[in-house]
């Protein structure tokens, strides 16, 4: 209890401005929650890691939250599953209004969640899938549809006609596992395409650099494409590619500053943008609505859209360089986007509200 | 009368002290089995794959080895001295995040870039080696320690994240090539044989030696123990720094992950190498046999499309089976 009152100090020090402002505008009748004063919301939320996935993520969050009267209580796992339920255990004896979860681990949380439940709090998973049917909601990236499309760039830029070697996450993980799932089911449709080799470098730069560079003495000029299951994976090939004097078409997902500036200079051919502020945001909004007992779609999907040279200056101005524009603007896009149900989209070419 | 024939050489015969009897031979057998090892797998390799041996091929093993033949070498020092160093993988994490916030901050500055790192990689080893000479703390805990301390600072300076969007002059510090290398590799080649010599060579290398083989001895015959020992954490962590900063810049960019678990593949080399991680006994060229045998292991398992847990596995069973073969060598000996 009292570790929970240190994390919640400084918390609320870092979420003061919001409350404050939240303050006036606020319905003090919203919510279920909220006996402590401020008449918003309360939501826990616990994530496996800082990464910049997450902290990214974080500011859609809290721009979100600060447009909507929401009070965000943070926390973060480091990775570690008990960790986790610890998190999701002090939420539920703190009454918060809703929990939003991006798991450590697919099997985990089982007896928190059900105590979410029996407290009658709206618990869901965001960006990563919890194993469990008890969920209030889920808000998910499709990575399956982020794996087939990245192969798809891929195989229509050989002509469907070329020997390809595939980086792939940590062996078992979820992601890992649909993003391939997605790479073979589109695989099936160009038998004119081999793979050569398929290993994994741990999303990781430095370990796929060597994977790729012992991969190029391996096969040579045989190799017509890299297709790597995230970007820094990918980067790290072509950093091999660069030191063995070859030029081969890249592929990656999630459309991180380093993967987008790659596709802008041409050394990518692309990626799938997974964009946190804008999933993470939409994670909160649903739960918001479950918290505010609005009716919302349960189990929204985030598709990724296709960043490839023509729309990638659009994607890095959301990601890199107008980044505070598009926060100001995106409480109101993350709305349209529960309306419409597509909870992705950002206004990039190719995308459809 | 037969028998009596055939049981023979179980006693002890004079002939045994022949130079090339059957004892002497399995002897030398046993001694060399790292390099013995080494040659069968290079034979292995070359024999399924054609590409192997491949002149590039040898610059793709000795680029990938380069940044874990620095803290290596580091490590045969501290293991030397009998103690170890748990704490470079993330003293790597820290002074690469440092390389890149330094190179973002000013592009073009590449040898600010180089030397903050190093200075990060020396500042955290005086801390190990201070405590560890200093104030006896144990060196497993001063190091794990470290270890714990240095990927939080890590995650500190990147604010949570990996540095993304850095310059393009960064990744000139490892991709530069001289003479047809690239720069770790020379900076292996030269440390590895600076390293050797002084080993060899010094009266520091010797004061190594002694102080990781009976202190107390040591210190009657006046070698200033606490100094050498501290010196050896020191010279770990710069050596980390500076393979921190060519791992950064390969990749150019700075993941607060990196390096992760790189310091057991360190005190993995040296114990392929032979070194005893009871301390006084080991040597550089030991060290620089196992890691390229790793190294070796990792590039030709990936050639012939072995699965990376394989790979993980095959390491393991190596690693065990060295001490093993070494241990009871030893007792032979003996």
């Amino acid at each position: 209890m009292l570790r929970f009152t240190r994390t919640f100090t400084g918390i609320a020090a870092a979420g003061l401005a919001l409350s404050l402002t939240a303050c006036g505008a606020g319905d003090p009748t919203a919510g279920g929650g909220g006996e402590d004063g401020g008449g918003g919301l309360r939501v826990g939320v616990s994530v496996y890691d800082m990464s910049s996935f997450i902290t990214a993520g974080r500011e859609g969050m809290e721009a979100y939250a600060e447009a909507n009267d929401i009070e965000l209580l943070w926390n973060s796992a480091n990775l570690d599953v008990n960790t986790q339920a610890s998190q999701v255990e002090q939420y539920v004896n703190a009454g918060v209004d809703a929990i939003i979860v991006v798991p450590v681990q697919a099997d985990s949380l089982g007896p928190q969640v059900e105590a979410a439940n029996a407290a009658g709090i709206p618990i869901l998973d965001v960006n990563a899938s919890l194993n469990s049917d008890a969920l209030s909601a889920s808000v998910l990236p499709d990575d399956v549809a982020a794996g087939a499309e990245e192969m798809r760039m891929m195989a229509e830029e050989l002509g469907g006609e070329g020997n390809i070697v595939v980086l792939q996450g940590p062996l078992g993980q979820s992601g890992q596992i649909d993003r391939q799932e997605g790479i073979d089911q589109v695989l099936a449709e160009y038998p004119g395409i081999t793979v050569l080799a398929q290993d994994t470098a741990n999303w990781k730069r430095d370990e796929a650099v060597n994977k790729m560079k012992n991969w190029i003495s391996g096969f040579g000029d045989e190799i017509d494409g890299v297709v790597s299951q995230n970007d820094d994976m990918g980067l790290g090939a072509l950093a091999a590619l660069k030191e063995a004097g070859m030029d081969k078409p890249v592929v990656g997902i999630d459309g991180i500053e380093d993967g987008l500036n790659a596709v802008e200079s041409g050394d990518f051919i692309g990626t799938m943008l997974q964009n946190g502020t804008v999933e993470l945001a939409a994670g909160l909004a649903v739960a918001a609505a479950l918290a505010r007992g609005e009716e919302v779609p349960s189990d929204p999907v985030y598709v990724m859209p296709r960043i490839t040279q023509e729309n990638v200056a659009v994607a890095k101005e959301h990601v890199v360089t107008g980044r505070d524009a598009f926060l100001a603007d995106l409480p109101d896009l993350i709305a349209q986007n529960l309306e419409s149900g597509n909870i992705a989209y950002e206004g990039i070419p190719g995308q459809e509200q | 009368m037969t028998t009596d024939v055939n049981q023979a050489p179980a006693t002890p015969a004079p002939e045994a002290r022949r130079r090339f009897s059957r004892e002497w031979i399995v002897a030398q057998l046993i001694r060399r089995a790292m390099l013995i090892v080494m040659l069968l797998v290079i034979a292995f390799f070359s024999y399924r794959s054609l590409r192997f041996t491949s002149p590039d091929n040898l610059q793709t093993i000795l680029i990938a080895a380069a940044p874990f033949a620095l803290i290596a070498l580091g490590q045969t020092l501290v293991i030397l001295t009998g103690g170890i160093d748990l704490s470079v993988g993330s003293v790597i994490a820290v002074s690469g995040m440092t390389a890149a916030a330094v190179a973002k901050a000013n592009p073009g500055q590449v040898w600010l870039t180089v030397l903050s790192a190093m200075l990060v990689g020396l500042l955290a080893g005086s801390v190990n080696g201070f405590l560890v000479s200093r104030i006896d703390v144990p060196p497993f805990i001063a190091t794990l320690g470290m270890l714990t301390a240095g990927s939080g600072t890590a995650y500190v300076i990147g604010g949570g994240a990996p540095i993304n969007g850095l310059p393009a002059e960064f990744g000139s510090i490892a991709n530069t090539t001289v003479a047809g290398l690239q720069i770790p590799v020379i900076v292996m080649i030269v440390g590895i044989v600076g390293f050797g010599v002084m080993m060899r060579r010094t009266a520091y290398g010797m004061r190594i030696y002694a102080v990781g083989g009976n202190r107390t001895a040591a210190e009657i015959a006046g070698v200033p123990a606490r100094r050498t020992l501290f010196s050896v954490y020191a010279i770990s962590g710069l050596l980390a720094g500076l393979s921190g900063v060519m791992l950064a810049s390969r990749v150019i960019s700075g993941p607060p992950n990196l390096g992760q678990g790189y310091e057991l593949d360190a005190i993995a080399a040296v114990v392929i190498g032979g070194a005893s991680l009871m301390g006084g006994r080991g040597t550089v060229w030991g060290t620089a046999l196992g890691l390229l045998l790793i190294q070796t292991l990792n590039n030709g398992l990936d050639l012939l499309l072995v699965p990376a847990y394989w790979q993980n596995v095959i390491k393991g069973v190596l690693i065990v089976a060295a001490v093993a073969v070494d241990v009871w060598s030893t007792k032979r000996r003996t």
